[in-house]
């Protein structure tokens, strides 16, 4: 064993930090399988559905994206 | 009879030639794990100016970028224009054709969502989208990242043979080298991205302020109910406040979104590359190519929905909070 402590905190403290992304990813799954299940009853409001689906997959996924700028942070600043 | 003939073709070649080459690119210089650093690296060891309360300025990599994507957006913009002053509104052809179907698709959603105040606020919309989109898909040209100057570090450093790195970890201790890349795409360099999302906020509170005047600010200062229905007048009052913290976060989200996925993005382009330096890095760029135009349409989209609501005033109360 070598190396030091410091070094294996921040690359476990890296991996921990994403764990957020677990919400992320729920959130962006629910969201498509709205606009599919909409799409499908209504094929018409196809594009509509779209384009409010990828807002929302937007506000989603920034909640993920926080979690890995902080893994970034922690990797390669601090 | 529709059978289709067998073609010999030229690209298919070139692509496997250029496959083969790189199976043995990669036996002569196996690809080395990439210097990772979140700042823009600098290119010039002196500031190119200075300014009193504010410090100094430095000629950084991804400034370089910055001003190839304004001569390429440049360079559309004079097509476009020698071709409409040429033959008047007529079909364009090429770029020009395909922006302007673009331009013409965007324009209509605006519409759709912001009404009579589609003309002010479509040139926002369109002037992110295009940035963004042209900055994002920088990151896909081969040597944006890896081409640059050989600068000494104290450690992590590679052996240099002539212009390359070669794959030998230096001793612990000695120096080594990294790559300072002469170009670096510019939406990881969080300065762009925090003055994009500044502008995008700011202007949607001068187009807010331009809708509707003065009572824009009672979005944030609800004090209307505040006396006649007390408990539901405090809790108005609450919103108002939120609002004005959601504000700040928008431009938080703004920045952090785009910067992580474009910096995530080429983190994974550098990593890839370096683990399979044949083929696999092809396929990731394909999924960047979609990350990048979908970034993009996603900082102009949310800054036009957010001006749209801004001119809207009261009543629209499901909104969203990013």
């Amino acid at each position: 064993m070598q190396g030091d402590i410091v070094a294996a905190a921040k690359l476990i403290g890296a991996g921990l930090a994403m764990i957020g992304a677990l919400g992320g990813g729920i959130g962006i799954g629910l969201s498509a399988h709205g606009a599919v299940q909409g799409i499908a009853r209504n094929p018409d409001a196809a594009g509509t559905v779209q384009t409010n689906m990828i807002l929302g997959i937007a506000f989603a996924e920034a909640v993920a994206i926080y979690c890995l700028v902080v893994a970034l942070l922690i990797l390669f600043v601090f | 009879m529709n059978e289709r003939k067998w073609r010999w073709g030229f690209n298919r070649w070139l692509v496997l030639l250029f496959i083969v080459l790189g199976f043995f690119a990669a036996k002569k210089y196996p690809p080395i794990s990439p210097h990772v650093q979140l700042p823009a690296e600098r290119l010039s060891h002196d500031p190119l100016f200075t300014l009193p309360g504010i410090g100094e300025f430095y000629l950084t990599n991804t400034l370089v970028a910055l001003f190839l994507v304004d001569l390429i957006l440049l360079a559309m913009a004079f097509a476009i224009r020698r071709q409409t002053s040429k033959g008047g509104l007529g079909m364009l052809k090429g770029v020009s054709g395909a922006l302007e179907a673009l331009f013409e698709g965007l324009y209509n959603m605006t519409e759709s969502t912001a009404g009579k105040w589609a003309k002010e606020i479509f040139p926002y919309f369109a002037t992110i989208m295009l940035i963004v989109l042209i900055s994002n898909w920088m990151e896909l040209i081969p040597g944006v990242d890896s081409i640059g100057f050989l600068e000494k570090v104290a450690e992590h450093g590679y052996a240099a043979q002539g212009p390359f790195l070669i794959k030998e970890e230096v001793a612990h201790g000695a120096e080594g080298f990294v790559v300072i890349p002469w170009v670096r795409v510019v939406s990881t360099d969080l300065n762009f991205t925090f003055a994009l999302a500044l502008i995008s906020v700011v202007m949607t509170q001068v187009i807010g302020i331009r809708a509707q005047g003065m009572a824009y600010f009672t979005k944030f200062w609800n004090t209307s109910t505040l006396f006649s229905k007390p408990i539901f007048g405090a809790i108005d009052f609450g919103v108002g406040l939120l609002e004005l913290i959601s504000e700040f976060s928008k431009i938080l989200s703004f920045a952090f979104r785009l910067f992580g996925n474009i910096f995530a993005g080429s983190v994974m382009l550098f990593v890839l590359g370096a683990l399979v330096p044949v083929f696999v890095q092809s396929m990731v760029l394909l999924l960047e190519a979609f990350v990048g135009i979908i970034q993009a349409l996603v900082f102009g989209m949310l800054t036009m929905t957010f001006m749209a609501q801004a001119t809207q005033g009261h009543g629209g109360h499901d909104e969203a909070h990013a």
